[in-house]
């Protein structure tokens, strides 16, 4: 007997199209705007400037990264720096040694003591665009 | 919250009690009650769980519970439990959000953030007169 892989709802970053892949996908195309999708977990450990930077992964940004972008992710843990308007499906939490320069948007936020937040917060149940019928973002079997 | 300093006292607004109007204190305050209006002090606030805030808050250390609208500028520390329903502006040196609490307005956290004010804005805020927070 074969097993029946995990399944996931995403939504594309860019246009909000939901989807179904395997948990264990990478990345996969969004079939709304053709564009290509992360969904990845990633810790961001380096300097990383970009015009966008979308994963609908949890990001990381360690103790030495930096990411110059738009970021638009599932769950985002800075403890690093970034620099940009940040929109997390899920939660974003700025540990003490993070620093945070943008407008952010995201249903939980957590923030520590020494933490670093300039910008616009928008922070709380049904924010970062979370629309109604939005499908959870945990794993689930998928039903054959 | 950092304990009371010795011989200081807090100053308790009961949930029953609505008040429109500007409180000056020196040392710590706690409100449960519905407040409206200008609060000073160089001391802690506390925002009790069922309360309701709205006005102008320049406080040293401010602890929110409960609901609050309105402008925050603490010389100290802002914390916001779990439970609180934060809208608008905050500027602080240090800020402590829990998850689950509601947070929208402008935000400046940073050692540095009460330097842009203005020196004498800023002695204000530490001698614990209310000055206007710039949006």
């Amino acid at each position: 007997m074969s097993k029946t892989p995990a399944r996931r709802t995403l939504l594309c970053p860019r246009c909000d199209t939901p989807m179904e892949a395997s948990v264990s996908a990478k990345s996969m195309p969004c079939p709304g705007c053709h564009r290509n999708i992360r969904s990845e977990d990633e810790t961001v450990t380096d300097y990383q400037a970009r015009v966008e930077y979308y994963n609908e992964g949890r990001v990381e940004v360690a103790k030495k990264g930096i990411i110059i972008a738009e970021v638009r992710v599932r769950a985002l843990v800075v403890k690093g720096e970034v620099k940009g308007p940040v929109r997390a499906r899920q939660s974003v939490h700025l540990e003490k040694t993070g620093k945070l320069t943008g407008d952010v948007s995201t249903p939980l936020l957590a923030v520590q003591e020494g933490a670093v937040l300039v910008g616009r917060v928008d922070a709380g149940p049904r924010r970062a665009d979370a629309r109604p019928a939005e499908a959870p973002l945990d794993a689930t079997p998928r039903a054959r | 919250m950092p304990p009371l300093p010795p011989g200081g006292s807090e100053t308790v607004l009961g949930s029953d009690v609505t008040f429109k109007g500007e409180v000056i204190y020196e040392s710590a305050m706690r409100i449960e009650g519905k407040f409206d209006g200008k609060i000073t002090s160089k001391g802690r606030l506390a925002i009790g769980k069922g309360a309701h805030v709205s006005g102008e808050v320049s406080v040293g250390n401010v602890s929110i519970e409960g609901g609050f609208k309105g402008n925050v500028v603490s010389s100290e520390k802002v914390e916001l439990a779990n439970t609180a329903q934060m809208q608008g502006d905050i500027r602080a040196p240090k800020l402590v959000v829990a998850e689950g609490a509601t947070l929208v307005g402008n935000v400046v956290i940073s050692p540095d953030a009460l330097k842009g004010q203005g020196a004498a804005e800023r002695e204000q805020i530490l001698s614990g007169q209310s000055p206007q927070v710039r949006r």
